[in-house]
């Protein structure tokens, strides 16, 4: 197993209308690291992570996943990441356990693993009673809980979160936070994006912030508070960012509805 | 199994338990082309008197327009479900799954078949009930559905396209009512030779033409030497692999 399992090089993402959303980033990730990355919106941070799963072009760069380039052998990649996103993608048509069945096959998983691993991450995100339900019936911490396991299904070596508690109540946070501990406990990489200061101080081994499209500063959180001489994440936060407040941008990554009526 | 035959069938069965999810949905699908059929036999058929039009009685000619639509009520979920898929970011995770592009396709493709074979088969009851014959037999009844269901696939891909393209569902529920011109520009109702110029080089031109009156031939004639019924063959075939083509090169653009 290479010591770094996600490899990060001068990676930069120029939207097709000029918006430069990253420029340049460089970083590592360690084989069962905890990683965090940080910043204020539109600081490139989902469109970083969006190009290490492959759902967004790179301009240029290089992204090395689990030793493998991801520009020649993305299907292999596929099959060993996880990825919850910030939108909870579900078919409301299907059940939980419709769902987690389908992704077990289509991960090429045998029936006795998919259903061993049905039962398990059912149990793991408290499921289990709603499990033959149309997933359109869940609450909105429900479908993040049962997002977070359908990433799970196929037991990926590294699960990508992108604001996996955004919207959840504090009891269904620590729920999270406890999978997510547990999960990394038992060796998976996990590479998080988070708002939360706090989220990221209880859960980071490794932290990125980043501002403008740009890594600003990067380390444990140790090491983050003492080269910026800061009591607390959120300091350090303010510090390196200037604001807790990024210059968001229009999404020029979703279609324009209404372009064709205005000619 | 191949691996390529194990997604295919697993996004097919995905694909087919939408159909009935809800099962009131189906309703309308079958409603309209029997009314359409039931009125224009009802209220045209003296056009069977005119010079010109084949001996047989209306309802006989205008029996393949009934399946026509039967089968092409089929189309339209394709697309509002990949369309849905896309808005709630569903696809995304089908995106990034070791899976072939081309089983998400062919998965809702397979639905479409799957939905326009019920469909077209309550129909065709429908038109024997009634009294129409199919002279060329239980074959010719297979025949049919295999033109339509071929041509129905590739139609759907032009509201998999939209999907894929603009991500905006309101865009690909009116796709739908674009068949329309389409199938009326045709020897739907009339046959081409007293059809007035205008129409008739239009309806020379339309792919659906072809599939009319490959199905009418296999309706109305014994003769499966009939060029009408190669034609619609090969004019079906084309359109799917054309539009398959042209969906699977959409995929690319749904990544920025």
């Amino acid at each position: 197993m290479p010591d770094n399992i996600i490899e990060v090089k001068d990676l930069k993402k120029t939207y097709p209308g000029g918006t430069e959303a990253v420029r340049g980033v460089t970083f590592n990730v360690r084989a069962g690291e905890f990683f965090g990355f940080l910043g204020p919106n539109g600081a490139g941070k989902s469109t970083t992570m969006n190009m290490l799963v492959n759902l967004v072009k790179k301009t240029s760069g290089d992204i090395i996943i689990d030793g493998l380039d991801l520009d020649v052998k993305s299907r292999e990649i596929y099959g060993r990441i996880g990825f919850a996103m910030q939108e909870i993608g579900l078919d409301e048509t299907a059940t939980a356990r419709e769902m987690l069945n389908l992704h077990g096959r289509l991960y090429h998983m045998s029936k006795e693993k998919i259903d061993s691993q049905i039962d398990k991450l059912l149990k793991l995100v408290e499921l289990e009673k709603v499990a033959d339900k149309f997933t359109q019936t869940y609450s909105g911490g429900m479908r993040r809980r049962f997002d977070l396991a359908l990433s799970l299904i196929h037991e990926p070596k590294i699960l990508f979160l992108d604001e996996p508690t955004q919207g959840l109540d504090p009891h269904a946070r620590q729920l999270i936070w406890g999978h997510l501990r547990e999960l990394n406990k038992n060796g998976m990489t996990v590479f998080l994006t988070t708002h939360f200061m706090d989220e990221a101080e209880a859960l980071c081994d490794r932290l990125a912030i980043m501002d403008k499209g740009q890594i600003v500063t990067e380390g444990t959180v140790k090491e983050l508070l003492e080269k910026h001489d800061a009591k607390n994440l959120e300091e350090v936060f303010l510090t390196t960012t200037g604001s807790n407040l990024g210059e968001e941008e229009v999404n020029t990554n979703a279609s324009d509805p209404y372009s064709r009526a205005r000619g | 199994m191949s691996i390529f035959l194990s997604d295919w069938y697993y996004l097919s069965i995905r694909s087919i338990k939408q159909i009935w999810r809800p099962l009131l949905a189906l309703i309308p699908s079958l409603f309209i082309p029997i009314f359409f059929f039931l009125v224009n036999s009802a209220s045209l058929s003296a056009f069977s008197n005119v010079k010109g039009f084949p001996k047989v009685p209306y309802r006989d000619f205008i029996a393949p327009v009934a399946l026509f639509t039967a089968v092409f009520f089929s189309c339209g979920n394709a697309g509002i479900e990949l369309a849905q898929d896309i808005s709630n970011g569903y696809f995304k995770k089908l995106l990034i799954m070791p899976i072939s592009r081309l089983t998400i396709i062919l998965g809702r493709l397979t639905e479409v078949a799957v939905q326009a074979v019920m469909q077209g088969m309550i129909v065709m009851v429908l038109l024997l009930l009634v009294g129409v014959r199919i002279r060329t037999g239980v074959a010719g009844a297979l025949a049919i559905f295999v033109i339509l269901i071929v041509f129905a696939m590739g139609w759907s891909c032009l509201s998999m396209i939209t999907a894929l393209r603009t991500q905006n569902m309101r865009l690909v529920q009116s796709m739908f009512v674009i068949v329309f011109p389409f199938l009326y520009i045709t020897t739907s109702q009339a046959p081409l030779n007293l059809l007035p110029s205008p129409f008739r080089q239009m309806a020379s031109v339309n792919p659906v033409t072809y599939i009319i009156e490959g199905v009418r031939a296999l309706v109305l004639t014994a003769d499966w030497g009939s060029a009408a019924i190669w034609q619609g063959f090969l004019v079906a075939c084309a359109f799917f692999v054309i539009m398959v083509s042209l969906t699977l090169a959409s995929f690319n653009k749904t990544l920025k």
